[in-house]
């Protein structure tokens, strides 16, 4: 082992702890109370140009996870050698301004949470809606970091949230509405008004029974906060992360420098804000720091691992991963800067379009550009007015495109929760932008 | 944690469980994994733990720990959060009939075996694949083998265990020159029976072949999924519809619609937990049911929703065998087994004289579950001219609804694969809306 160990540039462990607690309410009925307890590390160990990696769960003995570590990473190496891998200097990470928790979940008793659900589910549960459903989330965890080059540091956090969900139907027809809000400390319930917040998910139900499907095309668009953000992510971020870039499965490749988006385009991705993406280090304890992605239209930089910030040029901080996952290189929280248009100049600005809210997700091809996204509703923009509400609408399209048919950038930044899907892992992220208006999209329909 | 799946339960009824269950999942996977043509990495994860349900009065309680030092405290968790919740009348019990069926071909003594080079050998057979097409190169991919073994125990009986393996390949390609084009292919399987390297090639070969790709006019048009875009389409806008437990909560498009024509009267589906090999065979579900052979569509009628113990005992009947988890953290809910997808085949391109053929697509997750309408971003598509391939198409949208595509399916390949638990050949739809 010993030989072996000589050849081992580097090598680092994240130890996780952590419980969850979600309770599930279903039909005014709790369906499920859950609690988990874990426990688990994932080690790195580097040879040459190759990785090792060993996660393990339960009691860990951390000498073993390492000598398991370099073996894979120096057998790999053995018997693929490659171009050695280098990785960009950290520093030990200054662990400040981490979310304050005002008022702490695990002191409010689990009957005051469920009575919470139910009140939700009752206000989203309005007439003509047929189904819901409340799901209350709470994770605790701690994360302590060590590498061979001494760093140490360690962080915990605690977040909490809340998803609802309302069903309608009508002659086959069935529509779902969704809320949900993710924060740090159980005043999250008191800062949104949650009640409200279900009644919409009622509301949006029964709307989009009564709502039309779009005739598809190319037109104008206006994009709500929520749906921009998901393409600020989505479409920009992927690709502007730097593992995919190395890869050659990202068409923002070779472009730093360039405008490639309308001048009013800003986009930056910054974990140092208290959003649901908050992290003060990342996963090879690069102290967390905000990145202008765009600035002005013009391409500015890449998301860094250690391992992409030595090989492309750049400052680390973007490395993360799923409880004892590797690392791979994430956004955090990824938007469209504020610009000073406000929504109706935009409305008056496209006046024959479509208005597109919300978002049921989407996905991107990086290494193509392109993009679909599915929104959770529309409306016709007519002589700049907006009229009959639709549903099933969609938008797709070339990213590089529509960042340049962008027209104008509102002043009403919002961001959104969520979790976001990369190698098989999920991890906690946000996106958000203000109102924006594209003069040309292709919008899908029946 | 084994040898404390049996303490846990005794724990369980000594804290007033009335019935409770132990699931004991443990996984060994090895991964070795490429960016470009270079290998990158090679992971080793152990994963183990035990999810407790607890049932006091009807209302169930659970909890889950990979630590013994928190097992005492997790069994009394869960006896608790059943005391909370009230009585639930649609509660019937655990499952206890335990007569097993025998399942094969799950369990591949050489893969449990294999050592770290044989599986580095796997990763650059994907990688060579690939180069044997020149103008394309691999961004990522790699070789995974896992084994895992897994032990369910309740208070009514059922103590049953079970030791399986797996196998996957994966390899993302993209062209090198010119006009930019990707592609993907994967396999998975339960021994060592696949080809990596022609997988590697396939993915090339069809990056390369979608390079110009042409624009077409928005149509309604004859369009044949491949298996790739046909599982992911059935598995997020129709799947979820024959689920029991949203068709109870009002969340199903197929509510009341059992014995109803749905699909073309060629059609047949099974759910079929017993297929030989398959990804989602065992002897038992994740919470000690038998195994069984369902038909879901026969002859176009929708015979039966799937349920887990849960569901079929507030419906009043027996449970299909679907109780499924994803891992020891969360407790049992109706999932698919091996889905089988049944029409007669016949030479799908060959028979078609215009239309569109579709290999993978994007956004299917992003389909109404209940009322099945999607709207997909189409990959690596082609135009059909007389019976044959013929340009790439670049973009493309297709609109649809999962129902309304039963009522219109009018062929299907040879071409069967197993898309993880979905088994399926290419799929013909008639007049589906494309927009290019």
């Amino acid at each position: 082992m010993k030989s072996i160990m000589q050849d081992i540039k580097f090598y680092d462990c994240r130890v996780i702890e952590g419980s969850s607690t979600s309770i599930v309410l279903d039909n005014g009925k709790i369906e499920e109370i859950s609690r988990n307890f874990t426990r688990g590390a994932g080690i790195r160990a580097l040879c040459g140009g190759s990785w090792g990696y060993t996660a393990v769960e339960g009691d860990i003995d951390l000498k073993l996870g390492v000598d398991a570590a370099s073996k894979l990473a120096f057998s790999m190496n053995a018997s693929t050698p490659k171009e050695e891998v280098e990785l960009a200097a950290v520093n030990s990470p200054d662990v400040k301004d981490l979310p304050e928790i005002r008022i702490d979940p695990r002191d409010i008793a689990i009957e005051e949470k469920v009575d919470l659900l139910k009140s939700m589910e009752e206000h989203a549960k309005i007439a003509g809606v047929n189904s819901t459903q409340v799901m209350y989330l709470e994770s605790e965890f701690k994360v302590q970091y060590r590498s061979s080059e001494c760093l140490e540091c360690e962080y915990e956090l605690l977040n909490v949230g809340f998803a609802v969900s309302a069903v309608a139907s009508e002659n086959g027809v069935y529509q779902a509405g969704r809320e949900s809000r993710f924060g740090y400390g159980y005043e999250l319930f008191e800062n949104e008004n949650v009640l409200e917040l279900a009644g919409n998910a009622g509301k949006t139900a029964i709307e989009l029974l009564k709502a039309k499907t779009p005739k598809g095309g190319e037109m104008p668009v206006v994009l709500d906060q929520e749906l921009a953000g998901v393409f600020a992510h989505e479409a920009v971020g992927h690709a502007s992360e730097a593992d995919l870039v190395l890869e050659g499965d990202s068409i923002l490749e070779n472009r730093i420098g360039e405008q490639i988006a309308s001048p009013l385009i800003t986009i930056i991705d910054d974990p140092t804000l208290h959003e649901f993406g908050y992290y003060p280090f990342d996963a090879e304890g690069s102290e967390s720091k905000r990145t202008e992605i765009i600035r002005d239209g013009v391409f500015n930089s890449y998301l860094h691992s250690r391992e992409t910030a030595a090989k492309l040029g750049g400052t680390p901080g973007n490395c993360r991963a799923q409880g004892y996952s590797m690392p791979v290189v994430r956004m955090s929280n990824t938007f469209i800067d504020n610009g000073d248009s406000k929504f109706e100049e935009m409305l008056e600005e496209v006046k024959n379009g479509m208005y597109l809210v919300g978002s049921r997700g989407g996905q991107v091809n990086t290494g193509e550009g392109i993009f679909q996204f599915n929104a959770e509703k529309g409306y016709l923009i007519k002589n700049g007015e907006l009229s009959g509400l639709l549903r099933d609408v969609s938008l797709s399209g070339n990213t590089l495109e529509i960042l340049n048919h962008v027209t104008h950038v509102g002043n009403d930044l919002k961001m959104t929760a969520g979790r976001c899907g990369k190698a098989g892992q999920l991890v906690p992220v946000s996106d958000g932008s203000p109102h924006i208006s594209i003069s040309k999209a292709l919008i899908g329909g029946a | 944690m084994y040898e404390l799946a049996r303490k846990a339960l005794k724990l369980a009824e000594e804290a007033g469980a009335e019935e409770a269950e132990i699931y004991y999942a443990a996984n060994h996977s090895t991964g070795v994994n490429f960016k470009k043509d270079a290998l990158e990495n090679a992971k080793d994860r152990f994963s183990e733990g035990l999810g407790i349900r607890a049932i006091v009065n009807g209302a169930v309680g659970f909890a889950s720990t990979n630590f013994a030092g928190e097992l005492e405290n997790a069994v009394k968790i869960a006896v608790a959060e059943a005391r909370v919740r009230e009585n639930d009348p649609d509660w019937v019990a655990l499952p206890s009939n335990g007569k097993y069926p025998q399942v094969s071909g799950i369990f591949d003594k050489k893969v449990e075996a294999l050592e770290l080079e044989e599986c580095i050998g796997y990763a650059v057979e994907l990688v060579e694949g690939t180069k044997e097409v020149p103008g394309t190169l691999p961004t990522s991919g790699g070789f995974t083998r896992s084994n895992s073994r897994r032990l369910i125990l309740n208070t009514n009986g059922i103590e049953i265990e079970e030791e399986s393996t797996g196998v996957s390949g994966f390899v993302d390609v993209i062209t090198v020159n010119g006009d930019t084009s990707t592609a993907y292919d994967f396999a998975v399987s339960r021994s060592l029976d696949i080809d990596f390297f022609a997988l590697g090639k396939n993915a090339s070969e069809l990056a390369l072949k979608s390079r110009g790709g042409i624009k077409i006019e928005q149509q309604k048009t004859d369009v044949i999924f491949h298996p790739f875009a046909f599982s992911d389409i059935l598995e997020e806008a129709l799947a979820p519809s024959i689920d029991a437990d949203n068709v109870q909560k009002g969340r199903s498009g197929l509510i009341d619609k059992i014995g109803e024509e749905i699909a073309v009267p060629e059609l047949c589906i099974y759910d079929d937990g017993l297929v030989e090999a398959g990804i989602d065979t065992s002897a038992s579900d994740d919470e000690g049911v038998p195994s069984q052979h369902t038909t879901v569509l026969e002859n176009g009628v929708l015979e039966t929703y799937l349920y887990d113990s849960y569901t079929a005992g507030k419906a009043g009947v027996k449970s299909t065998g679907n109780g499924s988890r994803s891992s020891y953290t969360s407790s049992p809910s109706v999932g698919l087994r091996n889905f089988v997808i049944d029409y007669p085949q016949e030479d799908i391109i060959a028979n078609t004289t215009s239309g569109v053929f579709v290999n993978t697509i994007i956004g299917a997750h992003t389909a109404n579950s209940i009322s099945g309408d999607f709207s997909v971003e189409a990959r690596n598509a082609f135009t059909i001219k007389d019976g044959a391939l013929d340009k790439p198409v670049k973009s493309l949208l297709i609109s649809g609804n999962a129902f309304e595509l039963l009522k219109n399916i009018t062929g299907a390949g040879f071409d069967v694969r197993k898309v993880g638990g979905i088994i399926t050949p290419s799929i013909r739809v008639s007049g589906m809306s494309v927009i290019g």
